[in-house]
């Protein structure tokens, strides 16, 4: 895809988009056009790296520990597979 | 939870192609973690959690034939957490369904930003609320505000933002249409945006607020 192809889209159109752009779940010219307009825009930028952090935050404070009672629960289970 | 017996289990001890015993029990330890993380958020209470995953792990080697490919490891056992916690629920009491779950139509909707609600000017001038707002989140805010969702939204939040499934893969997980899973998603994180805003706003009375 050229530049030249790459949709122009409000802060509007960006911020429904963003989201599904830090998923990775756009189609190619959406992605584009999200991008392009983040490197535009500074507002939509700051708003970006926001949600990226948040997103970070929640997976790795919603991580848990095996507790060892489970573990040797589960090689229990298993040696009778 | 459902318990299974002996003879289910050794009914079935054929080879699968992708995975031998041995594998598999490696497999199940390296994602035990991961595993129990999303029970627990799941049911969330961990003897549940324990009985979710030693049930999980008893069902996937029962039907190890069902895994194709070795990649999708992840979302075929946690399809059959998922599918396992979700009938379960339903079997155990129509009372859990009447609870949390909310009519995919139901609209106390308004999309909810805590980006907007952090964003404003006036706190602008002199520090940077949102990187403020992000480092003082603890563990417990997080959990208490993804125990807050209504089930089906949790379900899908815990699978998208814990697990990192992509949509396709968790429309797999649930039997679910693509676009169901996007707008669950999307009215998920907006809901735990809004519970994380919320607890924010109440007096802290936490041990660890030094
Ligand atoms: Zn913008």
């Amino acid at each position: 895809m050229t530049k030249k192809d790459v949709k122009k889209i409000e802060c509007e159109e960006a911020i429904r988009m963003l989201l599904e752009y830090l998923d990775n779940e756009l189609d190619e010219h959406n992605h584009d056009s999200v991008e392009d307009h983040l490197h535009a825009c500074r507002a939509c930028y700051t708003r970006m790296e926001f949600e990226s952090r948040l997103k970070n935050v929640v997976k790795e404070k919603a991580q848990e520990k095996a507790p060892i009672d489970l573990r040797n629960r589960i090689k229990k289970i298993s040696e009778q597979f | 939870m459902m318990h299974l017996t002996m003879e289910q289990m050794n009914d079935n001890s054929a080879v699968s192609p992708t995975l031998n015993r041995e594998h598999f029990v490696k497999q199940i330890e390296a994602h035990l973690d991961q595993l129990y993380g999303s029970a627990l958020r799941l049911t969330r209470n961990s003897s549940d959690a324990e009985d979710l995953v030693a049930d999980t792990v008893t069902k996937a080697w029962i039907c190890i034939d069902s895994l194709q490919d070795l990649d999708r490891f992840k979302p075929w056992l946690l399809r059959i957490m998922t599918n396992h916690f979700i009938s379960e629920r339903r079997k155990a009491s129509n009372r859990a369904i009447h609870e949390s779950y909310v009519e995919e139509s139901e609209s106390d909707d308004e999309p909810f930003s805590l980006f907007e609600r952090l964003h404003q000017p006036f706190l602008l001038w002199w520090s940077n609320p949102e990187q403020e707002f992000l480092n003082q989140l603890l563990k417990e805010d997080i959990e208490t505000a993804l125990n807050d969702l209504a089930e089906q939204f949790r379900v899908v939040v815990i699978l998208a933002d814990m697990e990192g499934l992509s949509y396709q893969e968790i429309s797999e997980v649930l039997d679910l249409p693509v676009g169901t899973v996007r707008s669950r998603l999307s009215r998920g994180r907006s809901a735990l945006q809004k519970a994380l805003w919320q607890h924010a706003q109440e007096p802290k009375n936490s041990p660890s607020g030094e």
